[in-house]
């Protein structure tokens, strides 16, 4: 991938979630999309504020889950009947009740492991570097007090002097530009 | 500073009326209205089958599911004393007014103590060596039924369960009079008053957990007297939860179609409540698997009859809808966050979990009695089940419509309610 370079947007800052939420939900209004909150702890009207869509955690997660529940179960099975058939107190050798336990811990396990492992992969993490970290009010603030919003360059509607006019008008503490 | 100005101007105020919504008052009637039908119905179907044995069956589940609603109320009470949470300062009062429908469930109760004989084979059978001659037991019950003389006897039955209903009275009392007072003193003394409730909820729930226990050993385990199970009080303790925490959301929700819930009922706290459902029904699966697989594994000839009682004979049937119906449909519906969220939804997934619970508790009972183990046939009577339990618990929503008219719907001197209050956002 080339280098990007030029400005990757315009980062907002606010004191309150409250008067982030109202930006980003007028923002959203007026037809932005390339934009982004950036809150210390999670505040999920943010989310909603700027039309954050479902992703493929959950599923990625039940398929997981199911994929242990499946694996184990068959691997029981396997040994039991096929690879070891042993006579254990009289049983018959396909005794699914004692096979249940360490399934149900296969599907917790991995249904855990996808979880979290999926949500690395679909959200890009680990990630060395961001844009924003440029900006010396997100590095002091975005994991304290402070609550950004960024209106990005990809966006079609971005100018550099309208869209920080625009910023501004939701009074935020202030409007810095961002380089790539 | 500005946060709390933010957090000031967009904080929703408490309603001035907070007494119950006057549909409450629709509610009840409805209630009454299917207890009488339920009723006649019930009557029908015993002329139909010509015996009050299935009647009286029925009904001990209907008391189980009533002792469940009022007891496990008073329970889940205790518990949110002692957790403390913003669910529980919304659920309060409807728990208390849960506790307060004892004496409907202490009549219910006096039912089954007069009819013991039809009920319980230990109390039917006074000579052994007579009964195992003449057939009416085998010689694993005449041994069981002569070794547990002393724990089950008629006068232990009905002294140990009036103990126990004496001593939920007096929690029941106390919490609920304490309740008033602490609304009615100062905000200053509101943390005297958080310490008070959390140092009798807290041996409150030792006290009910051993309660419990001794009134489902003789209520329900006694039915058949050679079995014994060390996790059965647990799993009606956990089956309490379950049916207690889903009645309370569609009270809730039920509620929030009017002031004061309308304003108190936030999506976050139904969040939480449905989570918390969520626990209850892996909880139960757990144990109840729990101990099948321990008993499984054993297969001792005094322990494993009581599962083949319930397996055999197409009860299977049964008690593989059970595990579907109990845990897997509402396992996999609460595991959705939108369902959790949704009121309609998460109402139809309560209701269907009270459905589960009665169906549990028919698997539980019948098989106990010589006609229906293993032998899962259709007679008149076995409608009962269905019949006997709705009848008991229309009129107990009834009883609790009333119980829960009389008091205002919110308990105020508590912190939670400015929290209560606030815009979700604000601490998301």
């Amino acid at each position: 991938m080339p280098a990007r370079e030029g400005t990757y947007g315009l980062l907002a800052e606010f004191d309150t979630p409250g008067d982030l939420i109202r930006a980003a939900q007028q923002a959203r209004q007026d037809g932005w999309r390339r934009m982004d909150c950036y809150t210390p702890y999670p505040v999920e009207e943010a989310a909603e504020a700027i039309g954050f869509h479902r992703n493929k955690v959950p599923l990625v997660t039940l398929v997981g889950g199911l994929m242990g529940l499946a694996a184990m179960f068959s691997l029981e099975t396997w040994i039991s009947t096929l690879a070891y058939p042993l006579n254990i107190a009289g049983r018959p050798t396909y005794s699914w009740p004692a096979f249940i336990v360490p399934a149900y811990e296969w599907t917790i396990l991995w249904a855990g492991l996808s979880a979290a492992f999926g949500m690395m992969a679909l959200n890009g993490l680990p990630s060395l570097y961001h844009p924003l970290f440029n900006a010396p009010n997100f590095r002091d603030g975005a994991t304290t007090d402070k609550f950004f919003l960024c209106l990005e360059a990809l966006d079609p509607k971005f100018d550099a002097v309208e869209t920080k006019a625009y910023l501004q008008a939701f009074q935020p503490q202030s409007v810095v530009e961002v380089e790539y | 500073m500005a946060h709390e100005a933010h957090a000031a101007t967009h904080a929703r105020t408490l309603p001035a009326n907070l007494g119950a919504p006057s549909f409450v008052d629709g509610w009840k009637a409805r209630a009454l209205m299917v207890g009488v039908i339920f009723s006649v119905i019930a009557a029908l179907l015993a002329f139909a089958d010509g015996s009050i044995e299935h009647v009286l069956r029925a009904w001990v589940l209907g008391l189980m599911m009533t002792f469940g609603f009022a007891v496990g109320g008073l329970t889940l009470l205790m518990v949110q004393y002692v957790s403390g949470g913003k669910w529980g300062l919304l659920l309060r009062r409807p728990l208390e007014a849960m506790s307060r429908t004892l004496p409907l469930v202490f009549a219910y109760w006096l039912v089954v103590a007069f009819e013991m004989k039809k009920l319980y084979l230990w109390a039917q059978v006074s000579d052994v060596a007579a009964a195992l001659k003449s057939g009416l037991i085998n010689e694993a019950q005449a041994h069981a039924i002569e070794f547990k003389r002393p724990m089950l006897n008629p006068g232990a039955f009905v002294w140990v369960s009036l103990l126990c209903f004496a001593i939920w009275a007096f929690y029941s009392w106390r919490l609920n009079t304490l309740g008033l007072q602490r609304d009615s003193d100062s905000e200053a003394n509101t943390p005297y008053w958080i310490k008070r409730m959390e140092n009798i909820s807290g041996p409150g729930i030792v006290v009910y957990s051993l309660t419990m226990t001794a009134a489902v050993i003789y209520w329900v385990m006694s039915m058949d007297p050679t079995w014994y199970s060390s996790v059965y009080g647990l799993l009606f303790l956990v089956g309490q939860g379950y049916s207690v925490l889903a009645l309370s959301i569609i009270i809730a929700i039920g509620l929030s179609k009017a002031e004061p819930f309308k304003t108190l009922l936030r999506q976050t706290e139904q969040h939480d409540l449905g989570k918390f459902t969520f626990a209850f029904v892996m909880l139960n699966i757990y144990l109840a698997f729990a101990q099948f697989l321990i008993i499984w594994s054993g297969n001792l000839p005094e322990e494993i009859p009581w599962y083949l009682d319930r397996i055999r004979g197409h009860w299977g049937v049964i008690i593989t809808l059970d595990f579907m119906f109990h845990w897997l449909i509402p396992f996999s519906l609460l595991l959705s966050r939108d369902i959790k969220r949704n009121k309609k939804r998460l109402v139809h997934v309560c209701q269907w979990m009270l459905f589960a619970k009665a169906f549990d508790l028919f698997w539980l009972i019948e098989p106990n009695y010589k006609d229906a183990a293993r032998n899962l046939h259709f007679s008149w009577g076995i409608l009962e089940y269905a019949a006997v339990p709705a009848a008991m618990i229309a009129f107990w929503v009834a009883f609790f419509c009333t119980r829960l008219q009389a008091r205002p719907l919110v308990q105020t001197n508590d912190p939670h309610l400015a929290e209560i209050l606030e815009p979700e956002h604000a601490h998301a």
